[in-house]
């Protein structure tokens, strides 16, 4: 009876684990797959030959296993073989671009919604895309308020599966002494990624080229110059800024002294999601006066008279706001 | 553009192409409209006279040199009028409530031929209970509410919290914090309802969550009987009381440092992706509008809390009455519990009694002392104190409360443990129903009593080991 009993638990233990490894094994496969296709589906957009090389490159996987993931693939009807080439249907890539928007979506949330950095924004969306229902992902657009772009200036493809083109240019397209906006900064690879956010460029920034050379081009951004290696500047898209702006040094809130006074001209791209809309929320838009009225005993923060309000601000904060 | 689907798709270019500034823009254009119409429509009058009051004033309560000389003066005295002040009305109702009516409930039970059992049950039990936290609780709060809403309605608040925000920024909280601190030394019931005023998720979150390490009302004569029975003991006579003062205060020193590295911790790990920003009005000064304030201070503040913690404290003296008189074998459920509590409690200093005060007791902590002393005095088979089984006590004197405690087994040891853990344990159920009530969530109510539970008994047994060591 015992020994039945011992033999019981080890038979029902070995059930549950070998069910627990083909549950995560599945989960593995279901990664590997929307990983694979996420991959084709950004071959075809840039127009690049997509062969079974560079799809086990992306998954950092051995060749027979990134063919094996094909096969699979292709038997599901979502990846056509042409040749040596890769390439989806028309199923594919609409599965392709409903992995990408919650990735996106994702992003989204991340910088609007949290202080999870930067860059860890990308590896957290990674995990999400697969794991987010689409009703789940539904819902979190909506309380986004349907964001149209990611923080890293992507578009993120509508519910019907529609995605425009990426959005500018390289920054090859643009001669020196002219001053482009950033739209886009590609996440990755994760290296060249924070080498970007390291020289302080995020979407929505004005640049302007100050040299172009064989290794790299010098650009001027909020009174810094900074120099990007031909390989991360290529990682930037930008577009040619529509109104004539000051890519030179910024004078900023936090500048002003007891009793100074200025005009707000604009509120830094960096400051995202909940800081940005408390910020416009106190009356803090381009044109209103502001004036700095009282120091805190400890020197921050400081009171700005804002629209007939005192508000304190942090020197964090205050940094934010461009002014004039 | 025939087709529905054709004009859904132009739409949607279109969002594409107005991008990301189109939140901007709008409230841009809100803005730039509203201050159009302001422009045609309101005059301002004059400029500003030669001397400002405000402006003086708020440069003297944030100077560099007289802002915080000016907030521990007034800090002082708004706790000097509470403490003072309480202690008249608070014995008179101790005399009404607990003196007179509770043995009077008692006889007109028996004359309408209660039997004993349930005369015990509804007046030694729930009726006491319930007296007591009314006469502890309800005068210290009806004084400290008002004063604190005047100075707030008054607007020197929020330069408090003006001066101290570098402070809490370098722990990752709000400036306001310092508010719903000094809130919690009079409820920290109160004062989580009181963190509605940060507005900033994060650091609402910390400020609820470390807001116990403020010992509130009913754990200030916790503190203050054990320093004097054993630590002002240790002095001469003349310096007893400053000595005991002196131990109290280290107390709320040790409790402000919490805050601080707690807030910190829980900043830099659980909470830090958590949204935050920061932003404060200085409101213009205003004369408070002093019995306006006393009203809506003690109905919004006072009322709702004490209410919440009489209908805590009614099954609450229920439990401690019958853990006391039903015996199952030859003792009581609460000798059984002591009995195995008591391990734990000596490990980490204390004792079977006092775990099993803190569970009991959990409504409010006024009872607890009261429960801690029927406890005792039970185990030990004492007698000549108290009126028998679960029914609370007080003693008069602190001469007679220390010989019950150490008649008890109570050392300096367990009188500073429990002073550590009477600051550092899980707020009352009061604090955490209203936890549950402004955070909506189980996670962050569970969460708010272990952190600070699991902290008390660390520090518990740290403090008995290295006592271990020493002596």
């Amino acid at each position: 009876m015992t020994t039945f009993l011992i033999l019981l638990a080890i038979l029902l233990t070995g059930l549950a684990a070998a069910s627990l490894i083909v549950r995560k094994r599945r989960i593995r496969a279901r990664v590997a797959a929307e990983d694979a296709l996420k991959h084709i589906f950004h071959c075809d957009s840039s127009g690049t030959p997509c062969t079974l090389n560079s799809l086990a490159g992306a998954l950092s996987c051995p060749i027979d296993v990134a063919a094996e993931i094909a096969k699979t693939l292709g038997e599901q009807n979502l990846v056509a073989v042409r040749g040596s080439e890769l390439a989806l249907t028309s199923e594919g890539r609409e599965y392709a671009l409903k992995v990408i928007r919650v990735h996106r979506l994702w992003e989204r949330h991340l910088a609007d919604e949290t202080m999870v950095g930067e860059l860890e924004w990308h590896k957290e969306a990674e995990e999400k895309e697969h794991t987010l229902s689409h009703e789940e992902a539904e819902s979190l657009s909506k309380r986004l308020g349907h964001p149209v772009y990611d923080p890293h200036g992507d578009p993120i493809p509508s519910p019907s599966g529609r995605l425009p083109g990426e959005p500018g240019k390289n920054l090859e397209a643009f001669r020196e002494g002219e001053t482009v906006r950033v739209v886009h900064v590609e996440d990755e690879p994760g290296n060249v990624y924070k080498d970007l956010v390291d020289a302080g460029l995020y979407p929505g920034l004005d640049v302007t080229i100050r040299e172009r050379t064989d290794r790299g081009v010098v650009l001027e951004h909020e009174g810094r110059a900074t120099f990007l290696p031909g390989v991360t500047a290529g990682n930037l898209r930008v577009e040619r800024s529509t109104a004539p702006v000051k890519t030179g040094p910024r004078k900023t809130l936090a500048s002003l002294k007891p009793g100074e006074m200025a005009v707000v001209t604009g509120i830094s791209p960096a400051c995202r999601g909940l800081q940005r809309r408390r910020l416009m929320d106190l009356g803090v838009v381009p044109g209103t006066r502001i004036a700095a009225e009282l120091r805190s005993a400890t020197g921050d923060p400081t009171a700005y008279r804002i629209r007939g309000a005192t508000i304190a601000l942090r020197r964090e904060h205050a940094e934010l706001v461009y002014v004039d | 553009m025939s087709s529905r689907e054709e004009i859904l798709k132009t739409a949607e270019n279109l969002r594409w192409e107005l991008g990301e500034r189109f939140h901007d823009l709008t409230v841009e254009a809100l803005y730039a409209e509203a201050s159009r119409i302001a422009r045609k429509t309101v005059s301002a009058a004059g400029t500003r006279p030669g001397f400002d009051f405000e402006r003086a004033l708020d440069r003297l309560v944030t100077g560099k040199w007289t802002g915080f000389p000016i907030m521990f003066a007034l800090l002082g005295i708004v706790f000097w009028i509470t403490i003072e002040g309480a202690n008249v009305p608070s014995s008179f109702l101790a005399s009404v409530l607990i003196d007179s009516l509770h043995p009077l409930l008692k006889e007109t039970g028996s004359s309408f031929g209660f039997p004993w059992w349930l005369n015990g049950f509804l007046f030694d039990g729930m009726y006491l209970a319930v007296a007591w936290v009314v006469s502890v609780m309800l005068p210290p709060m009806a004084i400290f509410f008002p004063l604190f809403t005047i100075a707030e309605d008054f607007g020197y608040l929020p330069r408090v919290a003006f001066n101290l925000d570098a402070l809490f920024r370098r722990a990752g909280a709000h400036g306001k914090q310092a508010l719903t601190m000094a809130m919690g030394y009079g409820c920290n019931a109160a004062a989580i309802i009181s963190t509605r005023i940060i507005d900033s998720p994060r650091e609402r979150l910390i400020a609820i969550l470390t807001n116990n390490f403020s010992l509130c009302n009913g754990r200030w004569p916790t503190q203050i009987l054990m320093a004097t029975i054993f630590i002002g003991a240790l002095a001469p006579p003349l310096l007893s009381s400053a000595v005991s003062a002196l131990a109290v205060v280290t107390v709320v020193v040790i409790g402000v440092a919490m805050t601080f590295i707690v807030s910190w911790g829980l900043s830099k790990t659980i909470l830090k992706g958590q949204a935050s920003f920061f932003s404060l009005e200085l409101p213009p000064y205003r004369p408070p509008r002093i019995w306006q304030t006393v009203y809506t201070s003690v109905i919004d503040r006072t009322l709702i809390v004490l209410w919440r913690a009489v209908v805590w404290a009614l099954p609450s003296g229920a439990v401690i009455w019958l853990v006391s008189n039903i015996h199952v074998g030859n003792a009581s459920i609460a000798e059984h519990a002591i009995a195995s509590l008591d391990p734990i409690g000596l490990l980490v200093g204390l004792n079977g009694v006092i775990l099993l005060a803190y569970i009991i007791a959990i409504p409010a902590n006024e009872i607890v002392i009261p429960t801690i002393l029927m406890l005792t005095a039970l185990v030990t088979g004492m007698t000549g104190v108290g009126s028998g089984a679960g029914v609370m006590f007080e003693l008069e004197s602190e001469a007679a409360t220390a010989e019950v405690l150490r008649a008890g087994g109570w050392t300096l040891l367990t009188g500073i443990n429990l002073m550590l853990f009477s600051l550092l344990h899980n707020p009352c159920s009061t604090t955490l129903y209203t936890i549950y009530k402004e955070t909506g969530s189980a996670k962050w109510t569970t969460l708010s009593a272990l952190l600070p539970l699991s902290i008390a008994f660390v520090v518990c047994f740290l403090v008995t080991q290295l006592w271990g060591l020493l002596f």
